[in-house]
């Protein structure tokens, strides 16, 4: 005879009411799984998914991802010339938000040499890559945009000639590729009058110096030169190559800071992402313990609630394991109940949650184990107040 | 034959000075087949000996005898008393104390599957009892639709399933009026005459007094008096 089942069945509207709420908590743990899988995919996609042996950056940065990183555009023809190295490309990187269809949305773009070069998509689902070297781009399907769609990014509008899946930021923002030269006038695109008011600071620095107006309108196109800068180089090492030379003899002589995909890995992981992991571990280990400590005081009062017949069951003779079966198993059927209802909701939040959810088998079923333990553990105190009931408390009145 | 021996009890809580001797040096016996109360005020030591027959509080002195085993001689006889309990003694209570989840039948089925009956057994044979006591057509409801009687008799029923020569009962027609509290006493004879069982019942319900075969008085932990009914009644 199943006490535990019959005692649910009999109060069906509690034992499921008490369900809701805790398989709640559950699928929060169990999307805050996929949050903190996912922020780590994100983290690291752009770096796993860029067909590149080496990434060159700025001297004494942790660039491009985790730090500014700026170089000259013509740096990667030195770097091509570098012994070992088969191929090098410009890559530009930087967060804008722009309203797109009638809303601000946040995104990164990467301007990269469409002609051949490093950097580009890796799968483009629907259309094609960018073929011209002005006004066409990818954008990743996350953005909405139709193929065929304009967009228009500061004086231009580009048209988007194919959508990728899943090509996302640190951040979780949708990438958007433009040919290198589109990134960089986007990038320092300025508003007409800030150009008129920066020309005219110039002049004036420049007539401030000593020289004639003549002379400051001469110098001035080599105080602009700002938007001829790039965030990196993408290296393709040469059949045999070695990476550790090629690197050195970079930072040596170019005096660039390189690192391998691994090494960006690494310092995305332990450098953004860390304290974000850490923040959501902390969370998620929270919302175990509340889950734990809400099933154990729900297990703890349904056994109070039925103390008496307890004590008429150790009266009548029944032995301890028949007690401590009754209180277990409705502990375990509220924590299994709540968990496979958990993992109802969580499928049902995956699709309209605005982050990237990653969900790893493994994960689940250690926090299945987990809140498993813990319903046992949730269930102890209640089994221990029910074996120190005396059967006599069923006698009298 | 008796199935309950009382041989010299006490009972004695605290040490020193402190002490109360809750119940003096008792003795008496309870035949197969034998109603019996125990009779007396609150304090009188009724329920101390209850107590100890059902195998919850060891008396200090004395041996007690139950279905010819031993369960107390001065002390513990290394007895499982779960066992022991679910096996020999039947329980009946002021209140019931029926499952509230579990229906009637299951409520009496649930003695026998603690003692090891199996599922359709069980329930054959609760069928049997609740038909024996008259209440077959209330075997799918549930305690809280029965009236105070009705339930009294399924924890009767529960009390006879493991077929115990010895039925406890502590205050059965407390919580009922006299109409009901005579059937249940009438209830209570038939069991031990035709299940030759004996029924201990312990009370201070001066209503139901004549119905009994033996009575022991009990007052201030002392056995006062024993007023047997006259042979035939």
């Amino acid at each position: 005879m199943d006490l535990a089942l019959k005692d649910i069945r009999r109060h069906l509207g509690k034992f499921v009411a008490t369900i809701a709420g805790v398989s709640m908590l559950l699928a929060i743990v169990l999307v805050m799984n996929g949050i903190y899988q996912g922020n780590i995919a994100d983290g690291v996609w752009l770096i796993d998914n860029t067909a590149t042996d080496l990434w060159v950056v700025e001297r004494d940065r942790g660039g491009p991802f985790n730090e500014p990183s700026r170089m000259p555009r013509d740096s990667y023809k030195s770097v091509a010339a570098t012994p070992g190295v088969a191929r090098a490309s410009p890559l530009v990187l930087y967060t804008a938000q722009r309203e797109i269809d009638g809303a601000s949305q946040q995104f990164t773009i990467i301007g990269y040499d469409v002609f051949g070069g490093l950097g580009g998509p890796g799968r483009i689902v629907r259309g094609r890559a960018i073929e011209a070297a002005h006004y066409e781009m990818l954008a990743d399907e996350k953005l909405g945009l139709a193929l065929g769609a304009k967009v228009t990014l500061g004086t231009h509008a580009y048209s988007v000639v194919g959508v990728t899946h899943g090509a996302v930021d640190a951040g979780g923002n949708p990438l958007v590729y433009l040919s290198l030269p589109d990134a960089q006038a986007v990038q320092f695109q300025k508003d007409n009058r800030a150009l008129v008011a920066a020309r005219a600071a110039n002049l004036k620095r420049l007539e401030s110096a000593g020289y004639t107006a003549a002379q400051a309108e001469r110098l001035l196109p080599l105080l602009s030169a700002e938007g001829d800068t790039i965030n990196a180089v993408l290296v393709r090492l040469a059949p045999g190559a070695d990476a550790g030379a090629v690197a050195a003899h970079i930072r040596d002589w170019l005096y660039f800071n390189v690192y391998t995909g691994a090494q960006e890995r690494t310092l995305m992981l332990e450098g953004r992402l860390r304290k974000m992991s850490a923040v959501l571990g902390l969370f998620r280990a929270l919302l175990v313990l509340v889950s734990i400590v809400i099933m154990a005081l729900i297990v703890y009062v349904l056994t109070i609630e039925k103390i008496r017949s307890i004590a008429t069951l150790k009266l009548i003779g029944a032995p301890n394991w028949v007690i401590v079966r009754l209180i277990l198993e409705q502990s375990l059927s509220l924590t299994l109940a709540s968990f496979a209802v958990a993992y109802g909701l969580r499928e049902l939040i995956v699709p309209v949650f605005p982050r990237t959810l990653t969900f790893l088998p493994g994960e689940t079923a250690i926090t299945f184990a987990v809140i498993l333990v813990g319903g046992v553990i949730a269930s102890l105190m209640a089994i221990w107040h029910a074996l120190r009931t005396p059967p006599q408390l069923a006698l009298g009145g | 034959m008796a199935v309950l021996e009382i041989d010299n009890v006490s009972k004695t809580f605290g040490q020193g000075e402190l002490a109360v001797q809750a119940l003096k040096p008792t003795s008496f016996n309870v035949e197969r087949g034998e109603l019996a109360a125990l009779l007396g005020p609150s304090g009188s030591g009724k329920s101390t000996l209850l107590l100890a027959i059902s195998l919850i509080l060891e008396p200090t002195t004395g041996r007690i005898v139950v279905n010819g085993r031993e369960i107390y001689n001065d002390g513990p006889t290394g007895i499982d008393e779960r066992a022991f309990r679910r096996q020999n003694i039947g329980f009946i209570f002021q209140q019931h104390n029926l499952i509230p989840f579990l229906t009637v039948q299951e409520n009496v089925a649930l003695v026998l599957y603690l003692n090891g009956a199996g599922r359709r057994d069980a329930a054959r044979r609760a069928r049997e009892l609740l038909g024996y006591l008259e209440i077959a057509h209330r075997a799918d409801s549930l305690p809280a639709n029965l009236s105070g009687g009705e339930q009294q008799r399924v924890a009767i029923g529960r009390a006879l399933a493991n077929e115990p020569r010895l039925v406890l009962a502590d205050e059965p027609t407390a919580a009922l009026d006299t109409e009901r509290g005579t059937r249940v006493m009438a209830l209570l004879r038939k069991i031990a005459r035709e299940r030759d069982s004996a029924v201990i019942t312990v009370t201070h319900d001066h209503r139901m007094i004549e119905g009994f075969d033996t009575v022991y008085h009990l007052d201030d932990g002392r056995l006062t008096e024993t007023t047997r009914a006259a042979a035939g009644a």
